[in-house]
């Protein structure tokens, strides 16, 4: 082959891997992520009755990117060029002239199944980077706008968002009434699971996702149920005299750990589901509550006030008299949340102003950072799955509602506001789809 | 003559005066010896001045004895004073004055009408208080405590529950266990004093169960509380 004509393959070979080449990585400075101001053009329709769906996609949409961490979403106030550009018609100038670095165009087309097409441009090169077309139900087409984030994010960072598609299970209190709710992560498809007059309380996942645990005064006494999602069969778990409360399950899907009074103060066991065969894991005259799992299941977060006050404390299931105190500070620290990656312990602690915020205990560095603060009284944290979002309730609104926060805690955001107390959410566990 | 008659009649009066008048002082002891008697309701609160007195009256009685009617007369004129001061110091100081045996009679008929609560069948139970975080039982809570375990032991066929509350403050979690901490110091004091265990259940509801749903350190102190009712 001459020369020339390896210069011409060359040379095309370039034009055609350009694209494929493109460096947008976020970029990594000083061992903090800066922000990548990132542009989510509203998704345009031409059909008025799907105004209100493509609407919401854009808010998800925006939200999502928020929740990451990684970007700051501009306000699209503030963007010149209209949302029914189409995308060989952009003017990249205009885009950089609001910051933009990244750029997010969608569109919404009508049918018996609605189309959404969505693309991602780095505004300095003026190039597609990512498209993608999804058709669906109404009700899926946000689902599928996630997919979509999760991608790029995961495009740009190399990290997977999976808390786009998960649930939140919580309790709340409603004028002498009990309910039991599950919702997607970001507040919608809302289900009530189970409700009652009689107190319910506690709820927490099963390792598969499929089942809810909590405790009921159905029969008079503090008793602990399961009850599967779906079916919303419930099944009595433990009933001992005294308290049966505080289940966290064990990555096998049989064992639970719980806090059982039965043998005269609150002690904690693991009980194989199964069987029913119960193993003692504490043994002392302090109050032992609130376990929570590691997720290789051979350590528990716990609340013990065995040193005068209530802290958090990690016990070996292997090896029980293997306890460690991880909370130093403070006089009242409770409700352990393990991360899915093992790395972290969320817990609510209250300070020396008597106020409520979420904590998180880094495992290996042994450093506490302080997620809230100044924002009333924040309680009971539960990790996504992926690790990168807590959930809590917070009563800063008045009364106490749902909030999700990154962990650094500059992104929080409120996903659920009902009437009465929304209480103690639970974050399920894996992806439910 | 006249000179002699004048020189008499001086004589007269100066040895009159020289030496007092022969009658005794009749209207001043009386005066005197009234306002004393008087002056015993001051015996206690005022004694200094009661004992002052009733020494200068048996020195005027003395004097009277003594036909020293002048300063006989003088000291009933004192003991008079002395005695009025006493009545009005009475009068002026009841707090310290009013004689306490009257006082205590009155308070044991009080007691005595009432009746023995740990015998009564229909004893209204006491709630129990606790400090914030705390569920040890307190000193001022300590007597209804033992007033429900003379109950207990007064009816032996009676089984009752204890309830245990928390304030809605802190971990839903923490508070159940808080609550149920609470109802079981007062079981084991009950069973300290005598009351059979299995007469006795616990239960405990957390913050679940206010009985002020109000959010201010009053209805806080009332929610933390243990709490009887009746099983049979």
């Amino acid at each position: 082959m001459s020369i020339y004509s390896r210069l011409i393959i060359f040379a095309f070979l370039l034009l055609t891997a350009g694209p494929l080449l493109s460096q947008v990585k976020v970029e990594v400075t000083d061992g903090t992520i800066s922000e990548y101001n990132l542009a989510v053009s509203p998704v345009h329709t031409s059909e008025k009755e799907l105004n209100e769906l493509s609407s919401n996609i854009t808010k998800a949409m925006e939200m999502a990117f928020n929740l990451t961490g990684f970007f700051n979403v501009l306000d699209s106030r503030s963007f010149l060029e209209k949302p029914q550009t189409k995308v060989n018609e952009i003017d990249f100038k205009t885009w950089m002239n609001v910051s933009a670095k990244g750029l997010i165009k969608g569109y919404l087309k009508g049918g018996a199944k609605p189309e959404l097409e969505l693309y991602f441009f780095d505004v300095a090169e003026g190039k597609k980077i990512l498209q993608k077309t999804y058709k669906a139900s109404p009700k899926m087409l946000k689902k599928a706008a996630y997919r979509f984030v999760n991608e790029l994010v995961y495009l740009l960072t190399g990290e997977e968002m999976t808390f786009m598609f998960s649930r939140i299970a919580f309790v709340e209190k409603k004028k002498g009434m009990y309910s039991i709710i599950t919702m997607d992560f970001d507040g919608s498809n809302k289900k009530i699971v189970h409700s009652s007059k009689k107190i319910l309380l506690l709820p927490e996942w099963s390792a598969d996702g499929k089942k809810i645990f909590f405790t009921s005064y159905e029969k008079n006494n503090p008793n602990l149920y399961s009850i599967d999602v779906r079916s919303k069969r419930i099944r009595l778990v433990s009933s001992y005299e005294g308290l049966n409360t505080s289940a966290t399950a064990h990555p096998d899907g049989k064992n639970i750990a719980l806090r059982l009074s039965k043998d005269g103060n609150a002690e904690l066991y693991m009980l194989d589901t199964v069987s029913g065969k119960l193993k003692r894991l504490t043994r002392n005259m302090a109050i032992d509550t609130a376990p929570s799992f590691s997720p290789d299941g051979k350590e528990i977060a716990f609340v013990s006030n065995r040193s005068g006050n209530p802290h958090i404390y990690r016990v070996w299931t292997n090896n029980t008299s293997r306890v460690e105190r991880l909370t130093v500070q403070g006089k009242y620290n409770q409700d352990p949340d393990y991360s899915p990656d093992g790395k972290y312990i969320a817990f609510t602690g209250r300070d020396e102003f008597y106020n409520f915020d979420i904590f998180i205990f880094n495992i290996s560095t042994r450093v506490i950072s302080r997620v809230t603060q100044k924002q009333s009284k924040n309680e009971t944290p539960s990790f996504s799955p992926d690790s990168k979002l807590l959930v809590f309730s917070s009563n800063r609104k008045g009364h106490n509602a749902i909030y999700l926060s990154n962990v650094k805690g500059d992104k929080q955001v409120m996903v659920y506001y009902g009437n009465g107390e929304a209480i103690t959410p639970a974050w399920s566990p894996q992806v439910i789809k | 003559m006249k000179k002699q008659v004048s020189i008499l009649l001086i004589t007269a009066i100066a040895l009159t005066f020289a030496f007092g008048c022969a009658k005794p002082p009749k209207a001043e002891r009386e005066l005197a010896e009234k306002a004393f008697r008087s002056a015993a309701i001051g015996k206690d609160c005022d004694k200094e001045n009661y004992l002052a007195a009733e020494e200068l009256l048996n020195k005027a009685r003395e004097e009277i004895n003594n036909k020293n009617y002048d300063k006989a007369k003088e000291l009933f004129l004192k003991v008079k004073e002395k005695s009025d001061a006493i009545v009005k110091y009475y009068q002026t100081h009841p707090d310290e004055c009013l004689p306490k045996k009257e006082v205590e009679e009155e308070v044991e008929e009080d007691v005595e009408e009432i009746a023995n609560p740990a015998e009564d069948p229909d004893l209204d139970f006491p709630v129990i208080h606790f400090e914030l975080d705390q569920y040890d039982i307190r000193g001022e809570d300590m007597a209804q405590v033992e007033l429900m375990a003379k109950w207990m032991l007064n009816f032996e066929e009676k089984v009752v529950r204890i309830e245990g509350h928390a304030d809605e403050r802190g971990s839903v979690d923490y508070n159940m266990s808080l609550g149920e901490k609470r109802a079981s110091e007062v079981k084991n004091k009950l069973i300290q004093l005598g009351v059979d265990a299995k007469r006795i259940k616990i239960v405990s509801y957390g913050e679940e169960k206010p009985v002020d749903p109000a959010s201010n350190d009053e209805a806080w102190y009332e929610n933390r509380r243990a709490e009887f009712k009746r099983v049979n």
